[in-house]
């Protein structure tokens, strides 16, 4: 047998590469076609997605809960990291609350803090498999720890580092309980991912109540309650009498990483450079 | 008939193989156990990396199974019909790969007694339900296409019902290549979209994620078959398959890494050298700092990865030898895992920047596996390696269908 002539004989002919090519181009079309193309069953929420409204697409309710942190006048005393994990039951080794050292541009230094910002494009809510995570019609981003797999996908995505995992059963002591608050809230189960709620639990109860979150304190969340120089102000967006909107207006604020599109819900009074 | 393919007696060689694969499953049992019982704490993972060793075990695993829609399209729907007698093979090598994977995720998600859910409750805007979706269902598409040679064991060749529902999967078989097909586009390369839609992170928010997912495991997924079947070969000293066929496979793959290198390259210069900005220089400039990724990318992913098995594949001084070949195929696969590591880790070990113009720089993450990791990790391969051995002395891995049907 000539070996060079087998060779040849399996090499593709012409014929079979028109056929590949004919293939392999179909399906790319017809994948096409039906994921993203006209023929997708998603199509609705292909259209809203180009709409730029989030993919859990969420009716806007009649609140918008949101918080401002002034960076100009908090004080790095950690007392709303400590009042948090108190009330909500959080382990030590993963505040909801985390409160930093900072500088400005040109040295002048601050504390900066950060609860869970309630994005209203999360980039959590759009990852996880299961919709284990969502955004209320308050624009609160829930999570659902009943129906979270761990698959730790939301932690991953978040831009702001504001989620945890519980990697084992809790059987540690909060040492925080009585002095700086009582757990509020169940401990969550091991295997699910947890995050700041912004206190879910006294905004419900509050309005049940004819409370005004932002407002009264029973109503509020805990960090806010704390917080001995009232850096932390917490209210209804929408309402443009609110205690929240009012700072917004008075103040040039910021919200972290702007350009990622994520439209949380924590605005930031900025600090003052150095003279 | 099948039997045949080893003897069986249970020669010191054979003993010493079972041997070695209990232990690793007693290994693993052990780990899985520990995993099962503890929870996640016992990994080394954390909440700055959350994923590592067995995140890169299930995406290699995937990845290298790709041999199974790649050879079934190309007998089914390109009908390039004398690469019939891999495609059983390729299958098998597939189902392997994919259930392995599966196990891996069983240890790795937080509530493996949730696995169920991403099948009830529907978030279609994300990729990895996405990607659930298209695993479970491909591996019931494989799963159908292997079942004909369950139903070739002689135990079951009495049942004319079974018997006739096999002949009448094999009628199926260019339609379930082509869903094989379009599911495995869209999943092999979601894995790598799983990466690249989160615009967070500076060094895996791109569009060549995916692309370099899916070449990758198209390029050496037939390898990895084509390396299987000469080392069974070899072990069996028997001869199935034609070696022309396999050196045409080998040249395919070697094409296929060479269209890889080229994205590749393509994908860090413009990242790189001409795009070049902030957040992904600095990652660089870390994760060169921290960590060998460096070394990784050029010596495992590039060198060991891409290069030499290019030259085993391609030219013909080398291919003519099966060494070669499968040097080159194992090669190429352990490129395939060094990268989808690379990828993994690197990115989460780079913190995130979530505050503007300000001086926080957190601590890069750092992340090394347990030991119990490593025991889930040698478990599962040997999961594999008995699979594949079971099945190599069992199933009728080279028998074409049309002459099983006739039988």
């Amino acid at each position: 047998m000539t070996k060079k002539k087998t060779r040849v004989e399996l090499d593709l002919t012409r014929r079979d590469f028109v056929r590949v090519a004919a293939t392999a181009a179909g399906s790319a079309v017809v994948a096409q076609a039906v994921t993203t193309g006209p023929l997708s069953p998603f199509g609705e929420l292909k259209q809203r997605q180009v709409a730029g409204e989030p993919a859990n697409g969420h009716p806007q309710g009649e609140h918008h809960w949101g918080m401002v942190i002034n960076l100009q006048t908090c004080i790095g005393c950690e007392y709303c990291q400590r009042g948090c994990s108190a009330t909500n039951d959080v382990a030590l080794d993963k505040h909801w609350n985390i409160v930093l050292p900072d500088q400005t541009s040109n040295g002048r230094r601050f504390f900066f803090s950060r609860p869970c910002l309630h994005c209203q494009h999360a980039p959590c809510v759009e990852v996880c498999p299961v919709v284990a995570t969502f955004v209320r019609d308050d624009g609160l981003v829930m999570m659902d720890y009943d129906r979270c797999i761990g698959c730790r996908y939301c932690e991953v995505a978040c831009p702001y580092d504001a989620r945890k995992f519980n990697w084992e059963e809790r059987t540690d002591e909060n040492v925080l309980v009585p002095t700086w608050g009582v757990p509020e809230v169940e401990r969550r189960p091991r295997g699910v991912v947890e995050k700041c709620t912004f206190c879910v639990h006294r905004i419900d109860a509050g309005l049940a109540a004819g409370l005004v979150p932002g407002v009264d304190r029973e109503a509020t969340p805990a960090c806010v309650n704390i917080c001995p120089v009232g850096a932390r102000v917490f209210g209804d967006l929408l309402n443009p009498d609110s205690p929240v909107s009012q700072v917004i207006a008075a103040n040039p604020t910021l919200r972290l990483r702007e350009e990622l599109g994520t439209e949380p819900s924590v605005y930031y009074i900025p600090a003052e450079e150095a003279a | 008939m099948a039997a045949a393919s080893l003897p069986r007696s249970f020669t010191p060689g054979r003993l010493a193989w079972f041997g070695l694969l209990a232990a690793a499953l007693a290994v693993g049992a052990l780990a899985f156990y520990q995993v099962f019982s503890k929870g996640l704490v016992v990994t080394n993972l954390s909440n700055a990396v959350p994923w590592g060793l067995w995140i890169t075990i299930d995406l290699s695993a995937i990845a290298l199974g790709a041999g199974a829609f790649t050879l079934s399209a190309v007998v089914y729907l390109f009908r390039l019909k004398r690469f019939q007698p891999i495609v059983r093979l390729a299958v098998f090598v597939g189902v392997i790969g994919y259930t392995t994977a599966l196990l891996t995720l069983i240890a790795d998600i937080g509530r493996p007694d949730r696995f169920w859910h991403p099948w009830v409750y529907w978030n279609v805007h994300s990729v990895l339900w996405e990607i659930t979706w298209c695993i479970t269902i491909y591996l019931s598409i494989m799963l159908v296409e292997f079942a004909p040679m369950i139903a070739e064991l002689r135990p079951l060749q009495r049942w004319p019902l079974i018997q006739r529902a096999a002949h009448s999967v094999h009628r199926l078989a260019p339609a379930l290549a082509l869903a094989g097909l379009l599911i495995s586009l869209l999943h092999q390369s979601s894995l790598g979209a799983t990466y690249g839609v989160l615009k967070a992170r500076p060094i895996w928010f791109k569009p060549s994620m995916p692309i370099m997912f899916i070449v990758s495991a198209v390029a050496v997924g037939p390898a990895v078959t084509m390396a299987a079947a000469l080392i069974l070969e070899w072990v069996t000293r028997k001869r199935t398959l034609p070696h022309d066929l396999l050196r045409t496979i080998a040249r395919f793959s070697g094409l296929g890494l060479l269209v890889y290198t080229y994205v590749k390259l393509w994908d860090l210069a413009a990242v790189t050298y001409y795009g070049r900005t902030p957040g992904s220089t600095s990652a660089f400039s870390l994760l060169s700092q921290y960590t060998p990724y460096n070394f990784g990318f050029w010596f495992g992913e590039i060198g060991l990865g891409i290069v030499v098995p290019v030259l085993m594949f391609l030219v013909p001084r080398f291919n003519r030898n099966p060494a070669n070949l499968v040097l080159g195929g194992l090669l190429a696969a352990l490129g395939v895992v060094i990268n989808r590591w690379n990828v993994t880790v690197s990115g989460l070990v780079v913190p995130l920047t979530y505050s503007p113009g300000a001086g926080v720089q957190l601590e890069p993450g750092s992340y090394a596996p347990s030991l119990t990791e490593w025991g889930v990790a040698v478990g599962v391969v040997g999961f594999a390696l008995l699979a594949f051995t079971l099945g190599a002395w069992l199933l009728p891995l080279f028998k074409s269908p049309s002459s099983a049907s006739s039988s």
